[in-house]
């Protein structure tokens, strides 16, 4: 099973990531013409930065046990037997958000604009070059590597 | 050293390059351009501020605006007319060295070879004078005068050169330049921290700089050299790596300002340095030509028939050059010297010389020029370049490409070449327009790049695509130097054009693709359709006539982009400048510019899709001036 490793040590906080989750899900845009200004514009990954230990990236482990998935109550979440992927279907949700209280990480997050739905990292199932984020690091501190369970 | 690049080089349109390029054991930009190929996201779109030390800020949907409160419009406006006005400053320093190098030829009674060049200015800027010495002093003192001015008084010559019509309309709009070297101070000024935040402001300003790169920093500079070095006249000559002559010394060329060789290159076939030559070995001294100011040197070449030896390629093709081991040294005087070659000249042991500061290489020698010791620094040069040959040749293995490039090239066109070509009249050329023989004009010009599909890819396959469609292509800079040595320049390309230019071009024994040399020489592609609106009757953003710099490069190319901007015409890049993270930069470029100036600016990298929405604006304006 695939998963996005990270190694905090590489980090530049150049938050192309973020670009490239953004472009990722804007239908038809690329890095010269994805919308940063757009209300619609939500990152699914995230950059924190500490004074002692630098950048922090936070992505979606897709855990193995994910606690976003035992606390869907509407089934809105569900982890790929096949994949190991926590995916998301919308119009299940019911946006009680329990999901989002429980993630250990702080990685989902209700979108912006509405308020009706969770933004959370799909791996870029419908690329077949993998997750964009990991593309689009210029250091290499996000790979997806195979992992066994 | 080299010992850690990547084996993969990038794609060339140029197959036989790119194959030499591939096998090399040396390190060059081909192969540097899959390391540096994940690309910043917020520098693409021009949304990344280094201004001041709060940053750098980025917008981002947490952070839509700086700390300092600066919108995207307001990065992205300020990032650009920074380098519009970097970009102005290299070609306004060309132009003032040139200015400088004819006023010291003039005052010192040197010969000047193109007697048409100096009729011609001296009638554009009403100079009366029988004394051709004293007429081409004041020529350049007449330019020096306006480079100097404070950018609050308005340079004299621009309405001299200027159309009219363009004039007006400039005037109307507040973009007539002031000095043109203050106005390149105005614009750095104007973009830092915390100072203007008026995006449409700065992008006026920006066709302000476009106004003067253009008419002094490329036509004039063109036409003072003209002066000095000689008119460009047609002909046929051999380009690509063929040219290079291993039996002789061989000195690479690099830079954009012909007249810094123009005695050491008179210099080279006087019979005691040929002897000094004979004495350890050689036939004698060779140019070779790269980057502009070969092309430059190509487009005189009538005139240095014997010292020069063609055109060897474009900018990212010097690393190639020189790892063919046959290049002695290399003399720089501006840019494009890529540092890429730096260590291969350490490595072939090639001697490197500057002749200009504002382009020192790191473990170059610096030589800066002085006209009044050009006879004592020639015989430097030509003891330290004799030095580096004894000291290489035959311990430097050669590596040659006899296939590469070709010997037909055609050469030497200029607004005063092609009109004399076509019997000193644009008569037969606009008829030819007007019956849909040749259905427009594309001006491709501008840099050779890495991206947009690889070294040359968009530039070459753009052409192929409109000249299928009966557009005649004139290109200038080193997308030249990419379309001559796939043989787009040679005669036989005809056969690649639609049925109605093929014919024309074979019935007069041209190529498709006109070869106008060195990216100065956009300021001669300004001037034949200048010459031609005013033959018309119309202003220039009427006539069937394009541009495009596919493979735009660096800040100076965004200066001439904004003077084709200001003269009002289509401008097409392959990839946006840095601008797309701007809604008003967008909105501006795109479609405000068609009622300020009547110029417009279109993103493609796919050369189909480009072809068709040039060959579209080209119908509409036939179909406006009722032909």
């Amino acid at each position: 099973m695939k998963r996005i490793i990270i190694d905090r040590e590489k980090c530049d906080g150049c938050l192309n990531c973020n670009i490239a989750c953004i472009s990722a899900h804007e239908e038809g845009s690329n890095f010269y013409t994805v919308n940063m200004q757009s209300p619609e514009a939500e990152t699914r990954n995230f950059i924190k930065f500490d004074a002692q230990k630098g950048y922090l990236p936070i992505f979606c482990r897709h855990c193995d046990e994910p606690e976003c998935v035992l606390s869907c109550m509407s089934g809105a979440l569900e982890k790929d037997p096949l994949t190991g992927h926590v995916q998301y279907d919308e119009s299940k949700c019911a946006a009680c958000y329990m999901c989002v209280m429980n993630c250990p990480y702080g990685v989902l997050k209700p979108d912006k604009q509405t308020r009706t739905k969770v933004i959370k990292c799909d791996f870029c199932e419908d690329k077949p070059d993998g997750p964009s984020c990991v593309k689009a690091c210029p250091k290499k501190a996000i790979e997806v590597k195979e992992v066994s369970l | 050293m080299n010992s850690n690049f990547s084996c993969k080089t990038c794609a060339s349109a140029d197959q036989k390059l790119e194959t030499f390029i591939s096998n090399l054991s040396v390190d060059t930009s081909h192969h540097r351009m899959e390391g540096q190929s994940v690309k910043c996201g917020f520098g693409l779109q021009g949304i990344c501020c280094r201004l001041c030390s709060n940053g750098p800020c980025r917008i981002t949907p947490d952070g839509p605006k700086g700390v300092c409160g600066a919108t995207a419009d307001t990065m992205v406006a300020r990032n650009f007319l920074r380098a519009v006005s970097a970009g102005s400053g290299c070609y306004i320093h060309i132009v003032e060295n040139t200015a400088l190098m004819l006023k010291k030829t003039a005052a010192s009674k040197g010969v000047l070879k193109g007697k048409v060049a100096l009729a011609k200015l001296a009638e554009i800027f009403e100079i009366n004078e029988a004394d051709e010495h004293v007429c081409a002093e004041k020529i350049a003192d007449m330019v020096l005068a306006d480079l100097y001015k404070p950018d609050y008084i308005k340079m004299e010559l621009v309405e001299k050169m200027a159309y009219k019509p363009r004039f007006d309309r400039w005037k109307e709009l507040g973009i007539l330049p002031g000095g043109a070297k203050s106005e390149v101070f105005s614009g750095v000024v104007k973009t830092s921290t915390n100072l203007n935040s008026d995006p449409v402001d700065m992008y006026l300003n920006c066709l302000k700089l476009g106004i003067s790169t253009g008419l002094y920093g490329l036509t004039l500079t063109n036409l003072l050299n003209d002066v000095m070095l000689g008119e460009p006249s047609i002909r046929l000559a051999p380009v690509g790596l063929r040219v290079i002559d291993t039996d002789y010394i061989n000195i690479m060329i690099t830079g954009h300002q012909h007249s810094i060789f123009s005695y050491l290159q008179d210099r080279l076939i006087q019979d005691d340095v040929i002897e000094k030559a004979k004495a350890v070995g050689a036939k004698g001294f060779k140019l070779v030509g790269c980057t502009c100011v070969g092309q430059d040197l190509q487009l005189r070449g009538e005139h240095y028939k014997e010292v020069f030896n063609g055109h060897a390629g474009n900018n990212f093709t010097s690393e190639a050059i020189l790892a063919t081991g046959a290049i002695d040294a290399v003399l720089s005087e501006f840019n494009c010297t890529l540092p890429g070659i730096e260590p291969i000249c350490d490595e072939l042991k090639i001697k490197q010389i500057c002749l200009d500061d504002v382009s020192k290489k790191a473990n170059a020698e610096m030589k800066p020029f002085v006209f009044e010791e050009k006879e004592s620094q020639s015989n430097e040069i030509i003891d330290a370049v004799i030095e580096s040959y004894q000291a290489r040749r035959g311990v430097v293995t050669l590596n040659m490409d006899a296939d590469h490039g070709n010997d037909d090239t055609l050469t030497g066109v200029s607004e005063g070449s092609l009109k004399s070509f076509l019997g000193g009249t644009w008569k037969p050329l606009i008829d030819l327009i007007v019956k849909g023989e040749i259905k427009g004009i594309a001006g491709v010009v501008g840099c050779s790049s890495l991206t947009a599909g690889g070294h040359d890819v968009l530039t070459i396959n753009l052409v192929k695509e409109l000249i299928a469609k009966d557009i005649l292509v004139l290109s200038a800079g080193c997308s030249s130097g990419g379309l001559e040595n796939v043989g787009l320049m040679s005669p036989s390309a005809a056969s690649l054009a639609g049925p109605k230019l093929r014919a024309v071009c074979e019935s007069l024994g041209i190529p498709p693709v006109l070869n106008f040399g060195p990216c100065l020489a956009i300021g001669r592609l300004e001037l034949v359709a200048t010459e031609l609106a005013e033959a018309i009757g119309v202003d220039l953003p009427q006539l069937p006539l394009v541009l495009s710099a596919p493979q735009w490069l660096e800040e100076q190319a965004l200066a001439d982009g904004a003077f084709g901007l200001a003269l009002g015409l289509p401008l097409h890049l392959g990839l946006p400048p840095f601008v797309t993270g701007s809604p008003v930069a967008v909105q501006v470029f795109t479609q405000d510019m068609l009622n300020l100036t009547g110029g417009q600016l279109i993103i493609d990298d796919n050369a189909k899709s480009a072809a068709e929405t040039l060959d579209a604006i080209i119908e509409k304006k036939r179909k406006e001036l009722n032909i």
